[in-house]
């Protein structure tokens, strides 16, 4: 059943994520990044930014959280068997650091019924402890019919 | 290489293996743990002949190769794709990319994500990089 367009606009969130100095190294090392501005406390202390800040794509940990209460939502009903990560856009205003306590909120910003898929984006928001935006994160899902 | 000296044509290259276990450690980092990223039955039954990787572990690659390549993380403005083709255990993703403008401080990039069949695994790949 197709994806009903009445629901462009919902929203989802806010949920708030601590940043952790031993989470940025988890996720950079899962990504394969060495780079010391993740991981080496005396490279980063003297680097422009004084400490370990996060990778710029450390983004998806934060404003990812929001997978859940969109995937999960009962009202859009989405066909979770056949939905793929179809596009992905970011876009990074400032620099994350261990001890930020970021806020993201999302709301659907599209819904495109095509005769064999629908697509879905989803807007996040995430903002810092300050009320800085850090990051808007566009993630996008294919869901073929069945 | 210093930022202010990157212009338009410059290019760069760098290629990531996905490893056996990848997908694991993408999935512990990330809280991702749908069973097609981790589960090779799983895979196989539903016709992606095995475990593929998550689309944002590489795109996290891409993001890597921009960053070692400009020096600063904090340089990486903007990163989207359109993922086109799964990434399998064992493949080799490559990284092309070339710098199409610079305008206002901002270099833009074109993107080419390949595996080592030379099929693009993401297309539309695109970034911009601050040059101040």
């Amino acid at each position: 059943m197709a994806v009903d367009r009445k629901f462009i606009g919902k929203e989802y969130g806010p949920m708030t994520y601590e940043v952790c100095k031993e989470k940025i190294k988890e996720y950079a090392r899962a990504i394969k990044n060495e780079d010391p501005h993740y991981l080496d406390e005396e490279f980063a202390t003297r680097s422009k930014y004084g400490g370990i800040i996060a990778p710029p794509t450390f983004a998806v940990i934060y404003s990812g959280q929001l997978a859940m209460p969109f995937f999960m939502d009962p009202e859009l009903n989405l066909d979770f068997a056949m939905l793929v990560h179809g596009e992905q856009e970011f876009e990074f205003y400032d620099i994350v650091r261990p001890g930020d306590v970021i806020t993201t909120q999302g709301k659907i910003a599209n819904i495109e019924n095509k005769e064999k898929v629908d697509v879905i984006s989803l807007d996040a928001y995430s903002r810092n402890q300050e009320g800085k935006l850090v990051c808007k994160a566009v993630y996008t899902f294919v869901i073929r019919k069945s | 290489m210093s930022l202010k000296d990157i212009k338009a044509g410059d290019s760069f290259k760098a290629a990531e293996e996905v490893d056996k276990y990848r997908t694991i450690y993408y999935a512990g980092a990330s809280g991702d743990f749908n069973p097609i990223h981790i589960d090779p039955e799983f895979g196989k039954m539903v016709g992606l002949g095995g475990v593929i990787l998550h689309g944002l572990c590489t795109l996290g690659f891409v993001a890597k190769a921009i960053t070692d390549w400009c020096g600063d993380p904090g340089s990486l403005k903007r990163l989207k794709c359109r993922f086109a083709k799964p990434v399998h255990i064992g493949d080799t993703v490559s990284t092309e990319a070339m710098v199409s403008t610079v305008e206002n401080g901002l270099a833009m990039l074109d993107i080419k994500v390949t595996n080592q069949l030379g099929e693009e695994v993401l297309t539309m790949t695109s970034a911009s990089v601050s040059l101040e």
